[in-house]
């Protein structure tokens, strides 16, 4: 083939090796290995005999990973076959080997660690899903995920203290690991535990429940991971050395923002808006309807900004299956009845309904009132119900319904007919606002001997690049829009209309502070690789 | 009713839930998302690492690979595959592959261009060349990445067809130690094991291996060693491999040579040699033994840092070991002294009758997946079938085979890489021909190695990427299929061929390598010599016939099928009655063995049938720590995702999670505390040469005074020194003085 066939243009070569290259065997063509079910069958029996159990879990027990230290090694096979045999998309991985390491000098130590869903005895995914898109098996334990149930709010993923659940952008749902429960429930090991070259990875029954109630051994669980009390992880990571004292993940030194979602942080500027508003007309009883309209249009933008936070918004109507358990259920029927209401409201007092009976309009502008102060309180509680330290209660309630108080009383000063003290309470609030605020950043954070604590990362987050600026930005626009422009209409300094540009401002500074909320907060997980 | 609301409410299936279903996949494969069920599949050595690992390759109808599995009936893998393997496929659809040939324009910009034109740019130019600067003017740096049919046939058309006396490979980089130190001890380049040896030994020695990472399927034969073995590490790190170790040696730097001398002089000692072995097999002990008399424990412990009773209790493994295996890898190659480092272990084999027998060896682990293909059949530092380009006797059997005259064939041997890049220098060498290698990424003291091949009158750079750094500095790129894309034979560490197949289409205009110099040798004006090299079927018959009466022969494979159905067969495997007389010692019929060992019968290949002791006195290394640049530099393998100067492993989503994206710098927390540095902080490292930032790792694995660097990220070799081995020529990359700072930034 090399010789060229005579009196053919020598580009024929070129074009024959171009077409030689372009072909494939097909099947047929090829001595295809015969499929013979048995001697695999045989075959794998053999190999993951001990691997994974014999019989179904009892009541009381379910199935859970048991990962060998001491014979892990790292290679991280397990997640590339995990990946291949389940055919996850190019990008997703739903094992991730990390490493934990000692820092006693005198004895170097490391650790690497695989991880996978810890199909925990209390899942926290599950317990947080607005839809009921998790499942635990009743007789294997195993946390299923229903993809087509998701709507794709990503709730699971704050909740979830080891990052397990991942949101699939192409897919707009989030998908995690089911044990392979399909290859289980046939005799076949999981991908991993298959694909461990050393078999540190096995399917292993554990005891979930004693006589009918939640009680998990979770003393194999692995130090340097989030605590385990919350969702009772049922991994098993077990060794026969003793591990050194102290073990951190090779990332704890790591820094990094927490993604911002937008969506989220506009709808929970305006819906604490949309409730000060109304709480503050109820209050205030001016004449103008400015109040209730502009607190309902905060809330109607709210709540259809909300939306776009939602990967599938199509499946958005099952969100009150979760209202037992979850505050993400509980906020969205609430605010959705908040809505009605104030629609109402808003109309009768518009006179765009029949209805101007003063008890009932007295009614609804107290039902308004307290329905959105539940939704906020929903709201605050979807943030405390992750256990992440940022978002505790005592740091989220101030600032949800701080939001409400500055942006209500900032909304009433620019209403026509407003007295014009309330440009000292909204100061006072907005300074009160802000020393609350203050209160995250931890004073010892220029102490690089001190461990990184979650609040210690969260203060570093908050006065570091990228973050510093928009903090800065946050105070100014506080200082200004909220204490500066207020004082100076309340000692009558300069006229009125300057309450509107205030508003603006202080409501760009609570946009800020929202925006800080979701980027500044530690999300657990855990141990991680070294992080360059 | 109930159930009509209930599946209303919770929707349990659906389009998204179908996809991750599993089905029974068939062919072996349990089950398997129904969308990924093949409808045929074949197996292929992977292209990573010398491993060797087979891949079961999944295909659809059109016979394109859909998705692949280890294959769980090959006797090197039994159905394992580290991440690279699981990933293989992936690489091949990167975004930033050559689909055409690409021609540096007048502006400077690589341009894409038809064959025709690439073909005649690059035959015009390297020929003017060879005009106005003779013949030797122009070189080439192959591979051990592309399969052995290939690297045959451009050996053979570089020095036989188009003249071309300079050409070597990438495997000087990661093999040249263990062939230099096989070749003077036994006589010939052999690797004498099979990874049977790891189940089979009760004491293991890994040197300078971190065995975990760099090879972790054959860490999974350590573990399935049922002897309870001792697993000794000697690395101046904790490396995974050493945590997993029943003792670890952590030795100083570069000071290996006189711990293997040391630990001689001990074993001599404490009598643990077997002198009946050292009579009847090897030569030159007795002269080994009054030298290494000088070793005390007093001066070992001195020069390597360790104490004296770590020295004692190595020796005392060793001795007390039955089946004791010595395996090495880069952390001996890649030095000043390497070649009488792997021989000083060698010896340490002979001396203690560690040869021949289960679970024993002196056994050098390659790198690459065709690193031994290379050494064997790349026609660069031996001709062909591991002959010698200066015997006349050698050069005619070649010539005769390949029915070429013997006057094409170079009577000298070539210069080596780190020779070719001087002759750059010199202005002796003025055009190179780069294949499947990265250059200007992996090459020691990386700002002269790019200046160097800035300053080539031609470079031609014949890769799968055109991103590569090589590629970038190059006049004329070659797009090439890469594995998976093309067919042909890969030999792994111990000495096992294994077939790689054709699973995927190349895209564009790209073309095996195998091709490629088919094309070359046409437009050439030398085709015809090269006539019989229709494809790597063909040529592996070539191959066969080179072999025969060779330590390697191969003539008894019959050919690829015969590969296939034995599960790869490990060299030497003659025919029974070839023309040589040689008989194979099982007979023709016998099916492969599927482990099989060099050395049983205690002949070597060497004139006498003895193995040689080989020694000389150590020396201190080129570049040690001082005032100025305090801290000893180490490099190495980072994770097991990630692949030499990750041209291919980096194009995986799934591999990037695996590794740091960044570089990083693990650091002792003595310095880091004296140096003022925490967790995560951009520390600078600066050598002679160069420096870079990284991010420190502070970590007790490494010592104090020294810094480990991965060499997979470019900046790496920035640093490094040029320096050799003077009998192998092998880069010494893993010891050069560095500094250390807090970056201010």
């Amino acid at each position: 083939m090399v010789a060229p066939k005579k009196k053919q243009p020598t580009l024929s070569l070129i074009d024959e090796l171009l077409a030689e290259q372009s072909l494939l065997q097909t099947p047929v063509a090829r001595a295809a290995e015969a499929f013979d079910g048995t001697a695999v069958a045989e075959r794998k029996t053999k190999i993951f005999a001990d691997l994974i159990p014999l019989s179904a879990p009892q009541p009381g027990e379910q199935y859970a990973f048991q990962v060998d230290l001491d014979s892990c090694t790292g290679c991280k096979a397990c997640v590339s076959a995990c990946h291949s045999l389940n055919g996850l998309d190019e990008n997703e991985t739903w094992r991730d080997v990390g490493l934990v390491s000692s820092p006693d000098a005198r004895r170097p130590f490391t650790q690497t660690i695989t991880t996978a869903c810890h199909h925990c005895a209390d899942p926290a995914c599950l317990n947080g899903c607005p839809v009921l898109a998790y499942e635990k098996d009743p007789i294997t334990g195993i946390v299923r995920h229903l993809d087509d149930q998701c709507i794709g709010c990503s709730y699971c993923v704050l909740m979830c203290p080891y990052d397990v659940p991942k949101y699939n952008e192409a897919r707009g749902i989030v998908r995690k690991c089911d044990m392979c429960h399909g290859r289980l429930s046939e005799g076949e090991a999981p991908a991993c535990v298959q694909a461990c070259p050393t078999q540190a990875i096995s399917i292993v029954t554990v005891t979930t429940h004693v006589n009918g109630r939640l009680q998990a051994d979770t003393s194999s669980f692995l130090a340097a991971a989030p605590d385990p009390s919350i969702t009772l992880p049922t991994t098993r990571y077990v060794t026969k050395r003793v591990l050194p004292e102290n073990l951190f993940a090779a990332d704890a030194a790591v820094i990094e923002p927490q993604p911002p979602h937008w969506p989220l942080v506009a709808m929970l500027m305006l819906m604490p808006m949309a409730v000060g508003c109304g709480v503050a007309d109820k209050i205030l009883g001016l004449p103008t309807p400015v109040l209730g309209v502009c607190g309902w249009l905060a809330g109607a933008a709210g709540l259809a900004l909300s939306v776009f936070h939602l990967g599938q918004p199509l499946r958005a109507w099952r969100v009150f299956l979760g209202l037992r358990k979850s505050w993400l259920s509980r906020e969205a029927v609430i605010f959705g009845a908040w809505f009605g209401l104030a629609t109402a409201y808003l109309a009768i007092r518009l006179g765009w309904l029949p209805l101007n009976y003063p008890p009932l309009r007295t009614a609804l502008a107290a039902g308004t009132a307290a329905l959105g102060m539940l939704g906020l309180f929903c709201s605050v509680m979807i943030y405390v119900d992750t256990k992440r330290d940022f978002w505790r209660f005592a740091n989220t309630a101030p600032r949800f319904f701080g939001s409400a108080i500055v942006l209500g009383l900032a909304s009433a000063l620019a209403a026509p007919g407003a007295p014009r003290v309330l440009g000292v309470l909204l100061a006072g609030a907005v300074v009160l606002k802000l020393i609350a605020e203050a209160r995250a950043i931890d004073r010892t954070i220029y102490d690089r001997d001190l461990p990184l604590t979650p609040a210690r990362k969260t203060s570093l987050l908050l006065t570091r690049a990228p973050l510093r600026s928009v903090n800065e930005l946050r105070i100014a626009a506080a200082g200004l829009g909220g204490i500066l422009l207020p004082l100076m209409i309340a000692a009558g300094s300069i006229p009125v209309v300057a309450a509107w540009p205030g508003l603006l401002l202080v409501a760009l500074g609570e946009l800020a502070e929202r925006y800080l909320f979701f980027r500044a907060v530690v999300a657990p997980k855990m141990p991680g690789a070294n992080h360059a | 009713m109930t159930t009509a609301l209930e599946s209303l409410l919770r929707a349990r299936t659906g389009p998204m839930t179908d996809d991750l279903v599993l089905h029974p996949g068939e062919f072996g494969l349990g089950r398997i998302p129904a969308r990924l069920k093949p409808a045929a599949t074949t197996n292929s050595v992977c292209g990573f690492c010398s491993t060797g690992c087979s891949l079961k390759i999944h295909l659809n109808e059109r016979g394109e690979a859909l998705n692949l599995s280890a294959n769980p009936d090959y006797p090197v893998n039994l159905g394992m595959a580290c991440p690279k393997g699981w990933e293989a496929l992936t690489p091949l659809r990167a975004p930033d592959r050559a689909t055409t040939p690409l021609l540096r324009n007048e502006q400077g910009e690589l341009e894409p261009v038809d064959w025709e034109r690439a073909l005649l740019v690059f035959s015009g130019k390297f020929k003017e060349i060879q005009q106005r600067f003779g013949n030797d003017s122009v070189a080439y740096i192959s591979t051990g990445q592309i399969v052995t049919e290939e690297m045959a046939l451009l050996g053979a058309l570089a020095k036989f067809g188009m003249g071309i006396k300079h050409g070597d490979g990438n495997t000087r980089q990661c093999m040249a130690t263990s062939v230099v130190a096989y070749k003077q001890s036994f006589g010939f380049d052999a690797p004498p094991y099979t990874y049977a040896d790891f189940e089979e030994s009760d004491v293991i020695v890994l040197w300078g291996s971190n065995l975990c990472i760099a090879h972790p399927i054959m860490w999974q034969r350590v573990m399935r060693n049922r002897h309870s073995p001792g697993i000794i590490v000697i690395d101046p790190r904790v490396t995974e491999t050493a945590q997993a170790a029943t003792q670890h040696v952590a030795l100083r730097p570069k000071s290996d040579l006189t711990l293997a001398y040391g630990l001689a002089h001990l074993l001599i000692a404490r009598g643990a040699i077997k002198p009946e072995y050292i009579a009847a097999h090897t030569s030159g002990f007795a002269e080994f033994e009054k030298f290494v008399a000088e070793f005390t424990p007093g001066r070992v412990a001195g020069e390597t840092g360790l104490a004296p009773e770590v020295l004692e209790a190595l020796a005392a493994a060793i001795a007390a070991g039955k089946r004791v295996s010595f395996w090495w890898t880069m952390g001996v190659n890649q030095g000043h002294e390497a070649t009488r480092t792997a021989q000083a272990i060698i010896n340490l084999a002979l001396m203690t009758g560690n040869m021949g027998r289960p679970g024993t060896g002196a056994n050098s682990i390659t790198g690459q997946c065709n690193a031994m293909g290379s050494r064997l059949f790349s026609n660069t530092t031996n001709l062909l079938g591991g002959h010698d380009f200066t015997n006349a006797a050698h050069r005619e059997k070649i010539a005769s085979v390949l029915g070429i005259p013997e006057t094409t064939i170079p009577r000298e041997n070539s210069l080596a890489y780190d020779q070719i890049l001087d002759g750059i220098a010199e202005g002796k060498i003025r055009g190179l021909w780069v294949i499947a290698t990265n250059t200007a990424h992996s090459w020691m003291s990386q700002g002269r190695a790019r200046d160097l091949l800035a300053s080539l009158d031609f470079l031609v750079v014949q890769d799968m990427y055109s991103t590569t750094e090589t590629a970038q500095a190059a006049h004329l790129v070659l797009p090439a299929a890469g594995w998976g894309e093309k067919e042909g034979t890969f030999i792994n560490s111990e000495r096992r061929i294994g077939r790689a197949q054709k699973v995927a289409r190349a895209p564009g205009q790209a073309l095996s390598d195998f091709k490629i110099f088919q094309l070359i040798a046409h437009y050439w004006g030398c085709g015809a010599m090269f006539a019989r090299w229709s494809s790597p079927e063909t040529a592996f018959q070539i191959l066969k016939q080179l072999s025969r009466g060779q330590p390697c022969d191969i003539s008894g494979i019959r050919d690829y099928a015969h590969l296939e159905q034995a599960g790869g067969i490990q060299w030497p495997w003659p025919k029974s009655t070839g023309e040589t007389g040689s008989q194979h010692p099982l007979g023709d019929n016998t099916p492969a063995i599927a482990e099989r060992r060099l050395f049983a019968d205690g002949k070597f290949f060497t004139t006498d049938g003895r193995a040689k002791f080989i020694f000389e006195a150590p020396r201190p290394a080129p570049e040690p720590p001082d005032a100025e640049f305090p801290f000893v530099l180490l490099t190495g393998r980072g994770t097991s995702s990630q692949w030499h100067t990750q041209t291919r492993t980096a194009k995986s989503a799934v591999l990037r999670k695996l590794y740091p994206e960044k570089i990083y710098a693990e650091v002792n927390p003595a310095d880091a505390t004296r140096l003022g540095l925490s967790a995560g902080d951009a520390v600078v490292i600066r050598s002679r040469r160069g420096s870079l930032t990284a991010a420190a790792f502070i970590t007790a694995t490494v010592q104090p005074g020294q810094v480990f660097l991965p060499m997979h990220y470019a900046e790496t070799n920035q640093l490094t020194h040029w320096s050799v081995d003077p009998y192998s020529r092998q880069p010494s990359y893993k010891a050069c003085a560095v500094s250390l700072s807090l970056s201010d930034r």
